[in-house]
């Protein structure tokens, strides 16, 4: 009895525990939701709950802030840098994980060996690449300088080397060319992995607010964080509007997220417990 | 499976067929070449992407760095005056950047130790048999995956001074020490109010790592500790402890990156600021190097001087990954 006792006692602790760090951790995010939906005037009233809540904040943002077409521009980034990085990562892991060619070791030393350097340091020649090829204000301008993602090269490269080298042999001898063996074998086996890093890359475009805010500087080519920075720093004040183009800007992700976390905590954390 | 493939390949490599020692004439290229060209066809979109915009732009900011930049100026690939090491001895005596290093180690200093603690803690409470386990580790996970500028700026609000709600949470218990300018208004909180924000959003990402080195950890290992009498703060220092080190040492490695290249979170909350006197001179106190980098670039458009001090932060960054991986390869 004096067992149970103390289990039911440490079982409470232990949600006790879990379910106040849940609160903190999450209680920004909470704060966010709970300020968008309210009345302008009532930004600091300190209820959990507004008690006329209004969808007027997101109203406004989406048409008279142009949070709209923010949105859109960041769905076209972020989708299309992460379909076309996805596509070259999958292409490369391909070859460093099945194929011997020369040169290869050097060459993956040496992208590996990139991944040390701290990305601050492609902001300024990156800009300047981008200036002198004319490509400033353009969608051009915030896809394609990330497209070779290196850390997902070798996600690639680590689950594609699991895939048994006799499967691609067997239909060569079928007569299948390459392109055929890629496509036909490689890809469909390698579905989760290049699932987990369109998202990751996803992510990463959609987040990725310091780039876009440096090769755009007209309203029409903002994406959400863009206008989002922009926002807050030509509206201080305006508290609740603020909150509810915070919302717009997590939403897609915390989506993705909640329907395919799997995907990002392992593709998240796979580099790091494997390296 | 990979091993195996590596076994074939060094086989393989002596071989008749490697580049350039092909005698005799052949009706077609051996399989080797064949190979070689088919996979850099492969490699070409990745390969050209990144010589452009990864590789190259290392080289050519060093070249930025050694010439004077004119601010009106957008043809950058010519025509620049050669300046040598002008922009590093004026870096090197740009007080602001000195006080930028500091602010970086401070909150390097700040940041790893609260990170692993908050991990750690995070992945020992989730290290149980309960129910909903799941659903509160997707919770402490989700703040990693969502924007940091976003964040930044939800805090700005809880953080402000009068009205915001952490302020008038102090204020209900008596504290009204940030009622005035706020969290982020004073010089001595300011940079811990952007590190807690910045621990609370990342922690679920050392959780996992943590979590699952735990639970990798033998059972047989506690049994025998609980049979010889250890108290639970005993085998959570003498087992899981030492045994989580490799974890330890990764979060202090990237947290050190993250300290050099922390920008987004300073950017939404503090712009830097606020401003301490320092001898005289207006210092912010959230002033890291990376922000430095942007304002130069990005405010001033001082082109030249913002290479050469991206220059010095890759060289931090090496110097700190050699030191750790020495430590790393001695200690584990």
């Amino acid at each position: 009895m004096v067992r149970t006792r103390a289990a039911v006692l440490r079982r409470t602790l232990l949600y006790t525990g879990l379910t106040v760090a849940a609160i903190v951790v999450l209680f920004p995010f909470f704060w966010m939701v709970v300020t968008a939906f309210k009345e302008p005037g009532q930004a600091f009233s300190q209820e959990i709950f507004p008690s006329d809540p209004t969808l007027e904040n997101f109203r406004r943002v989406l048409t008279d802030y142009g949070f709209a077409r923010y949105f859109v521009n960041s769905v076209v980034v972020a989708s299309s840098a992460a379909l076309f990085a996805t596509f070259f990562a999958t292409m490369a892991g391909y070859v460093f994980a099945k194929k011997e060619f020369v040169g290869k070791d050097k060459v993956f030393g040496f992208l590996l060996a990139s991944l040390m350097i701290p990305g601050m340091m492609y902001v300024v020649p990156q800009f300047a690449i981008i200036n002198w090829l004319g490509w400033m204000n353009s969608y051009k301008a915030m896809i394609i300088p990330h497209l070779a993602n290196v850390f997902g090269l070798f996600l690639m490269r680590q689950y594609m080397m699991t895939i048994p080298s006799e499967l691609l042999e067997a239909a060569k001898i079928d007569g299948a060319g390459e392109w055929q063996v890629f496509r036909t074998i490689m890809v469909p086996l390698s579905i989760p992995i290049i699932a987990t890093l369109f998202l990751l890359t996803f992510q990463f475009h959609w987040n990725n607010f310091l780039w876009q805010l440096i090769v755009t500087n007209v309203e029409r080519l903002y994406t959400v964080p863009v206008g989002l920075a922009m926002f807050k720093s030509a509206h201080e004040e305006l508290y609740t509007l603020k909150m509810a183009g915070s919302c717009i800007s997590v939403l897609p992700i915390a989506a993705l997220f909640f329907f395919a976390q799997r995907y990002f905590i392992e593709g998240m954390t796979m580099g790091a417990l494997k390296g | 499976m990979p091993r195996h493939d590596g076994r074939m390949r060094r086989h393989e490599r002596p071989g008749p067929d490697g580049p350039g020692v092909n005698p005799g004439p052949r009706p077609r290229p051996s399989r080797r070449a064949r190979d070689s060209a088919t996979s850099y066809a492969f490699l070409a979109p990745f390969l050209i992407t990144f010589a452009v915009f990864l590789a190259f732009p290392v080289f050519y900011s060093l070249y930025l760095a050694l010439h004077q930049v004119p601010a009106d100026s957008f043809d950058i690939f010519g025509g620049l005056e050669f300046v040598a090491f002008r922009n590093f001895a004026k870096l090197f005596a740009d007080t602001k950047f000195w006080w930028s290093v500091l602010m970086t180690l401070y909150y390097a200093a700040l940041i790893i130790p609260a990170g692993i603690v908050a991990s750690l803690a995070l992945a020992l409470l989730l290290n149980n048999r309960l129910r909903l386990v799941a659903a509160y580790r997707s919770a402490f996970f989700m703040p990693y995956v969502l924007d940091m500028l976003v964040v930044g700026i939800v805090w700005t609000l809880i953080y402000s001074p009068h009205v915001g709600i952490l302020t008038r949470i102090f204020e209900s218990i008596g504290i009204t020490t940030f009622s005035e300018r706020g969290f982020l208004g004073m010089p001595a909180s300011a940079m811990p109010s952007v590190v807690f924000a910045n621990v609370l959003k990342g922690a679920g990402f050392g959780m996992i790592l943590y979590l699952s080195a735990i639970q990798n950890i033998p059972q047989s290992l506690y049994e025998a500790a609980e049979i010889d009498g250890a108290t639970p703060w005993k085998r959570f220092t003498a087992i899981t402890l030492p045994l989580v080190k490799p974890i330890t040492l990764f979060m202090v490695i990237i947290g050190t990156i993250g300290a050099l290249n922390a920008f987004a979170e300073v950017y939404a909350m503090t712009g830097g600021g606020p401003n301490i006197d320092v001898g005289g001179r207006a210092l912010g106190a959230t002033w890291v190097t990376g922000y430095y980098v942007f304002d130069t670039f990005y405010t001033q458009f001082k082109l030249g001087y913002a290479a050469a001090m991206s220059y010095v932060l890759l060289a931090l960054t090496l110097i700190i990954s050699l030191v750790n991986r020495r430590f790393l390869r001695s200690e584990v």
